[in-house]
């Protein structure tokens, strides 16, 4: 199985929906996607859909992110006018502002349903929160969905487990060097589980394990990359072509999210929750900066980086603001950085792929 | 806490800060009084008073540490725990308003740019972390602090910014995390928000080294109240034609209620505040001599232009008699009830226009034209912050054609004025001003 394999968004979109299924367009970083395969629904997660600005420029200043004008880009282009509901998970002030904006001022073609994931230093009282916050969603997805079959929350906590469990095994396997892949095929695959369901995705995520070579790929500087998702498309191609080897990754919309411990056995939402609070640290999640150094240096040590890609949205506030403290404590640890900043929908250019290799030969 | 921190402490309150004061209210008599302005009407009287408050605050906290236990506070945290712990506190964020208004924010800006910090992020931020690492301050010295206590009902930036203080710091970071309105305040937030509170009392019984005292945090929160209320009330002396102060007065005259909220000298300053303000509405005085159109402001101030905006305005006979931002200090504090102190503390701080969805703003507003005979709206689109500004273009184009009034956006920074241009906000004003008086 290779990434070429895979079906496009659009056309599993279309698949899905021909076959009758129930969509809901996600907004990012985390939620409980258990939630949503439980009631049957296909969770579609809108990143960096790649449409030419227009339309969103009239709702929001120059200096909002692109991820958030991108989303919105789809959503006034008509690219959620087939979604049955739109979830906006809470993780930063654009992102919670471009929700009541679609809800209270302009019109969404879909129920609008919101989820609030507590926020670091976590009290005590977050995991019982977190509780109540999976019973509101569960409620207002079985309201426009219907509720879930008797037996689904299991299934669905089962394909979280066996995800779970792929997901490190994929990432293992890449940081001990046994993955022979580069990074444009690595997270073609890993960025399917944004719009394929687990029962499609599971078997493709463990045939593409089986049948990729241990060797092959990058061979040049291990880096770790660092930041909010692995885009713009290009951004891989570079640092393939460029032979770095991603040996890891801290970024939100991966690692951050992906390396989650397996929900335990018991009650499902206690599970999740005890899940939601033993994730990677991230700077939407409101993480300290001590411990996202120490992740950072445990990556590069774990995979032997010699340094660390920061790929930084323009404009993303949680990222930038830890930036300059986690560049001081990974120096002091011998761990060199370069930060790129990029928008979602742009090429990162010749100028970056010069840095980039600048930054290469510094660590030879 | 040392006794001799705390013996020095208040030698300077009783004697050091009044001696200081008699100093420079001397060499002020020296200098003789500004050049009016014909445009305004007599300025307030409690300017002077407030100028003495504020310098005060700014003065003793340098001999806090040691005596009282510090904590830097964000503007829209339950400060009402803190005051029952004694704590000396700081709020960055006037702080920033402050180093903006003395035109200072580009300097500490750049020296936090200078650490690595994006000019992208907010001023606010970024003056108090220029501020951090250059020790640069109109305000002298600032005390370093034991606790930070941050709140993100105004937005989540104050978390990162405050994350960065612990960990420069190595102190701790209490945050009171208040989930965001989409809807109606539910039950499940409530409660979790008053567990929040009760798991920091021991945090801050440690951090103080007091016990907490039910009976005295009551008696400060009921402080708090009467303080919110009193600056509502100051407010509302605004809906009077002519209107007794400007917003950009009103955005001065803040400073109390969100820095010394809690605290005696606060409330009876705005006992003074109102008086002065109802006997100018009783004899007709108005901030401005000709009040022609009565505007309202969303968003922060622009504080490196408050005098030149204040003016400009004036000349014209227009008066800012409302804002969306100076009124979120009293908006909420109805819900503030001593019978259920938890609950309704959650509530009081949660409900904040900025913890609240765009349709409660969009409500609001409307709310306020009305009470305020507004004529016409001026959005500040503040870079700094993105909870008060994504959003604001729909929120204007909505209430202009709900209620049928003029409004602009000019696009402009909070202290930053290296993202101002000038040029554009006038051409836009411009325009604004012809349709307004068109109108």
């Amino acid at each position: 199985m290779s990434p070429a394999q895979l079906p496009s968004r659009g056309d599993y979109f279309k698949q899905w929906r021909g076959g009758g299924g129930k969509v809901c367009a996600v907004f990012p970083a985390q939620y409980p996607k258990e939630l949503l395969w439980a009631h049957g629904v296909l969770p579609m997660e809108v990143w960096d859909p790649p449409l030419a600005p227009a339309r969103a420029q009239g709702h929001l200043q120059p200096y909002i992110c692109s991820v958030v004008r991108q989303g919105l880009e789809l959503l006034l282009a008509g690219g959620m006018d087939e979604v049955g509901a739109i979830l906006f998970p809470h993780t930063c002030d654009s992102l919670q502002n471009l929700a009541s904006l679609v809800a209270d001022y302009l019109e969404a073609p879909a129920p609008n349903l919101f989820f609030y994931n507590p926020k670091a230093p976590f009290a005590a009282a977050a995991k019982g929160f977190y509780v109540s916050q999976l019973k509101a969603l569960e409620d207002d997805l079985a309201l426009i969905f219907g509720p879930a079959p008797e037996g689904a929350m299991e299934q669905a906590l089962e394909w979280s487990r066996r995800l779970s469990g792929l997901y490190a095994q994929t990432y293992a396997r890449r940081a001990a060097g046994e993955l022979g892949v580069g990074g444009e095929e690595f997270y073609r695959l890993l960025r399917a589980g944004e719009y394929l369901h687990p029962r499609d995705y599971i078997p493709l995520l463990e045939a593409w394990l089986n049948e990729a070579p241990a060797q092959g790929g990058p061979r040049g500087q291990g880096i770790i990359l660092s930041g909010v998702l692995p885009s713009p498309p290009d951004l891989m191609e570079t640092l393939d072509g460029l032979d770095f080897r991603v040996v890891h990754d801290d970024l939100v919309s991966m690692s951050r999210r992906l390396l989650y411990p397996p929900p335990g056995e018991g009650d499902p939402l206690e599970a999740l929750a005890e899940s939601f609070l033993a994730m990677p640290p991230c700077s939407t999640r409101g993480s300290s900066l001590s411990e996202r150094l120490e992740w950072l240096k445990g990556l590069a040590q774990s995979g032997g980086a010699q340094g660390v890609v920061f790929s930084v949205v323009k404009f993303c506030e949680p990222e930038l603001f830890d930036l300059p403290e986690l560049r001081r404590g990974l120096k002091e640890a011998g761990l060199p950085s370069l930060v790129l900043e990029v928008d979602v929908n742009q090429e990162v250019g010749g100028q970056a792929a010069t840095r980039l290799e600048a930054f290469g030969e510094m660590l030879s | 806490m040392s006794l001799s921190a705390k013996a020095r402490m208040q030698f300077m309150k009783d004697l050091g800060f009044p001696a200081m004061l008699s100093l420079a209210k001397a060499t002020k008599g020296k200098r003789g009084p500004r050049k009016a302005n014909p445009d305004f009407g007599p300025p307030l009287k409690c300017a002077t008073r407030l100028k003495e408050i504020m310098t005060r605050h700014y003065y003793l906290s340098r001999f806090a540490p040691g005596a009282r236990p510090v904590a830097w506070v964000t503007s829209g945290a339950p400060v009402e725990l803190l005051r029952a712990f004694d704590f000396y506190t700081i709020y960055p964020e006037n702080h920033g308003a402050l180093c903006g208004a003395q035109k200072m924010g580009p300097e500490l800006c750049a020296a936090a740019e200078e650490e690595g910090y994006s000019p992208d992020l907010c001023s606010y931020a970024r003056v108090d972390l220029g501020h951090f690492f250059s020790g640069k301050t109109p305000a002298g010295k600032l005390p370093k602090p034991d606790i930070l206590f941050c709140s993100n009902n105004i937005c989540q930036t104050v978390v990162y910014w405050y994350k960065v203080l612990a960990h420069r710091l190595g102190i701790p970071l209490l945050m009171f995390d208040t989930p965001f309105n989409y809807g109606e305040i539910t039950e499940a937030n409530i409660a979790y928000m008053k567990d929040q509170i009760l798991e920091m009392i021991p945090v801050l019984e440690k951090a103080s080294g007091k016990a907490f005292n039910m009976e005295r945090f009551l008696r400060l929160a009921e402080l708090s109240k009467s303080t919110s209320q009193l600056w509502g009330q100051c407010l509302e002396t605004m809906q009077a034609r002519p209107a007794p102060m400007t917003i950009f007065d009103a955005f001065v005259h803040l400073a109390p209620v969100v820095s010394l909220r809690g605290l005696p000298v606060a409330r009876n300053y705005y006992e003074i505040l109102l008086a002065e303000l109802t006997d100018r509405v009783a004899r007709g005085i108005g901030a401005i001599t000709n009040e022609k159109k009565r505007l309202m402001w969303d968003n922060i101030a622009v504080w490196y232009k408050v005098r030149d905006f204040s003016e400009l305005f004036a000349a014209r006979g227009m008066n800012f008699v409302a804002a969306t931002y100076t009124n979120a200090w009293a908006e909420t504090i109805q819900h503030l009830d001593m019978s259920k102190p938890w609950e309704s503390l959650a509530k009081t701080y949660s409900l904040v226009i900025l913890n609240n969805n765009l349709e409660h703003r969009l409500g609001l507003m409307e709310k306020m034209v009305r009470e305020y005979a507004v004529d016409g709206l001026v959005v500040h689109s503040a870079r700094s912050c993105k909870p008060y500004s994504l959003g604001q273009y729909d929120l204007k184009r909505l209430l202009s054609q709900r209620l049928g009034i003029p409004a602009v956006v000019i696009e402009a920074d909070i202290t930053d004025y290296r993202f101002f241009s000038e040029e554009q906000a006038l051409t836009r004003l411009e325009a604004f001003f012809e349709s307004l008086e068109a109108a």
